[in-house]
């Protein structure tokens, strides 16, 4: 067995571990395998040893950036969640990832970062809130452009101009999509029986962004909560494999279950910003007083004294009146 | 088209019949056609062979450009005009001939899955391999593409299009790939097509179904094409059960058509050529 292999990831919010599908996926499949994995949730792409968020840091094959990628590295690890699947049903679950990339990730993006009102109310807000100083100025709007360039590149100009065509159907094709795997999931625990796998995680992490954020524009994610089983699918998976991400806010609360090594380094450094910046804004205005003459200080310390007799007049004055 | 003229339109599809002179756009089929081309395009003619709808293919050097979307197979049917198989295979049930009635949710919802896996994978990896692939590029891919047009526009259109199925496969990701790796997910999907087929005759056993003629059109393509390197046509060799589907299909649907099908009766061992 290697040693722990470390993962860095987007941090959590919402109610979710991590904000990010491909992050997500890959915390929840090691979640189901059990694979021992030191997660650093991190609020910036630059802190992840590739430059790209979901990365995992391998001691023999240096670092690997791509969801896929790491979910084969993993099952080369012997940590492999569709091992009790049948031939057929590992064809399905083929089947099935391509229908959701296709026909539901796209649109997932599009409601997350290309859908104006979502976008600058809900997504850059968060972002911004969450990425350190001075990223959060020009970050989120870099992901923005990316986000919609491969929008662009996929669908066409004609769906990115019209909007009406655009929400007419390609949405119609999502929610037809989210139909489909509420169909094909039933009444089942997991998508295969029982135990969980490698479909359950790709589902998982399309699903649990939508039907947690609080979006001001959500007629895809009114589909996703009609749709009783998938939301109960999802729930159960949290509850099961997050259970103490669930629910927790985003703001700096230092995260006291401490199995999470990556969070508390944040903290002693915003102190000690804290601390910094407070510090030097008083020795600006000391710096700037004493430059300019308002404050000096003369030797035995008269000039503080000298400063009371004025004070002291000015009370009798007042005294008088 | 609003709500209200689109529906206005799907009825008036409904109402005509099937017309005798339906048209299917394609390129030529000699000089300039492309391997992902001619799967998309035999795909549909397989589709509304099984529909029993007749149709007659006409080739034309801009068919790319007069199809409403940019793709092509794309049909003229009275006057309207659809392309690409997702849109077709509507446009036909809206005038009363569906293959996939007969299927229950469940596997309406898989048929719809394995459809997008072949177009996820299959298709891409054509592209990748026809546009992306050096040596393909050079020998096959470009002196095809711009045949019918004088020189230097045959180049400027190559060019043209290269760099935006490029920037595509770069957006998906597929940019990094390696040949070797490609044609390891071309496996994949091939494996995960045989697993699911089986035995049976058909994806779902007694009736073929779009996905039928989908799988038929990219398998059939991929097993006749000459290419480069044979590599591709042998990872779908390696599944037997695959090949024995596409002879199938072959047979009774395209066998004793004298009309202007993509399919030759002639010796099914001996490869058909699209190498100038």
């Amino acid at each position: 067995m290697a040693a722990p292999m470390e993962l860095f990831c987007w941090a959590g919010g919402w109610g979710l571990p991590s904000v990010d599908p491909d992050c997500l996926a890959v915390l929840t499949y090691a979640r189901f395998t059990g694979a021992p994995l030191k997660v650093h949730r991190v609020t910036s792409p630059w802190r992840s040893p590739s430059g790209r968020l979901p990365a995992l840091k391998t001691q023999d094959e240096g670092t690997i950036s791509k969801m896929q990628q790491i979910i084969t590295h993993l099952r080369k690890q012997k940590y492999n969640a569709d091992y009790d699947l049948s031939a057929t049903q590992g064809a399905d679950t083929l089947a099935f990832v391509s229908l959701l990339e296709e026909k539901l990730l796209p649109v997932l993006i599009h409601t997350f970062w290309v859908d104006a009102k979502n976008y600058v109310e809900h997504t850059r807000k968060w972002y911004t809130e969450t990425i350190p100083f001075p990223l959060n100025f020009f970050l989120p709007n870099c992901m923005h452009k990316q986000h919609l360039e491969r929008l662009q590149l996929m669908w066409g100009d004609s769906y990115m101009e019209d909007e009406e065509k655009l929400e007419k159907e390609l949405y119609r094709d999502a929610r037809e999509c989210l139909t489909l795997l509420s169909q094909r999931l039933g009444s089942q625990k997991f998508f295969f029986g029982d135990s969980p796998a490698s479909l359950d995680a790709f589902v998982f992490s399309r699903l649990a962004p939508l039907l947690k954020a609080k979006l001001p524009n959500g007629k895809l994610q009114q589909h996703l909560k009609s749709l009783q089983n998938l939301c109960n699918y999802c729930t159960s998976i949290l509850s099961l494999y997050f259970p103490w991400d669930g629910g927790e806010p985003p703001a700096s609360v230092p995260r006291a279950a401490g199995a999470d090594g990556g969070d508390t380094e944040e903290d002693p450094h915003k102190r000690r910003n804290q601390l910094l910046s407070v510090l030097v804004g008083l020795a600006a205005m000391l710096g700037y007083a004493f430059l300019s003459g308002i404050v000096s200080i003369q030797r035995g310390g008269t000039g503080l004294a000298g400063r009371q007799p004025i004070t002291l007049e000015e009370e009798e004055e007042e005294e008088e009146e | 088209m609003s709500l209200v003229a689109e529906a206005f339109v799907t009825q008036l599809a409904a109402a005509e019949p099937w017309p005798e002179n339906a048209a299917l756009y394609q390129q030529l089929k000699e000089e300039q056609i492309l391997l992902s081309d001619n799967a998309s395009s035999l795909a549909v003619q397989a589709f509304l062979q099984m529909c029993n709808l007749p149709i007659r293919v006409v080739c034309r050097a801009n068919a790319e450009y007069m199809s409403p979307s940019g793709k092509v197979p794309f049909i003229h049917v009275g006057n309207q005009v659809v392309s690409e198989l997702g849109p077709i295979v509507q446009f036909v049930k809206a005038k009363g001939h569906s293959l996939s009635d007969g299927l229950d949710e469940v596997q309406k919802a898989e048929m719809k899955a394995y459809m997008e896996l072949v177009n996820n994978m299959l298709l891409t990896a054509e592209l990748y391999l026809q546009w992306c692939d050096d040596v393909t590029v050079e020998e096959i891919t470009h002196p095809r593409y711009g045949s019918p047009y004088p020189w230097p526009l045959n180049r400027i259109l190559s060019y043209q299009k290269q760099w935006e199925v490029r920037r595509k496969m770069k957006a998906i990701g597929w940019a990094g790939k390696t040949l070797e790796q490609v044609l390891e997910d071309v496996d994949q999907c091939c494996q995960a097509l045989s697993q699911r087929l089986g035995t049976q005759p058909y994806f779902f056993n007694k009736q073929p179904t779009e996905l039928d003629a989908l799988v038929f059109g990219h398998l059939f393509t991929i097993l006749t094409t000459q290419l480069t390197t044979d590599e591709l046509s042998e990872k779908v060799k390696n599944y037997s059960n695959l090949t024995a589907f596409c002879r199938r299909i072959e047979q009774q649907y395209f066998e004793g058509h004298d009309k202007d099908s993509a399919t030759t009766v002639a010796a099914r061992s001996a490869k058909r050529s699209l190498l100038r």
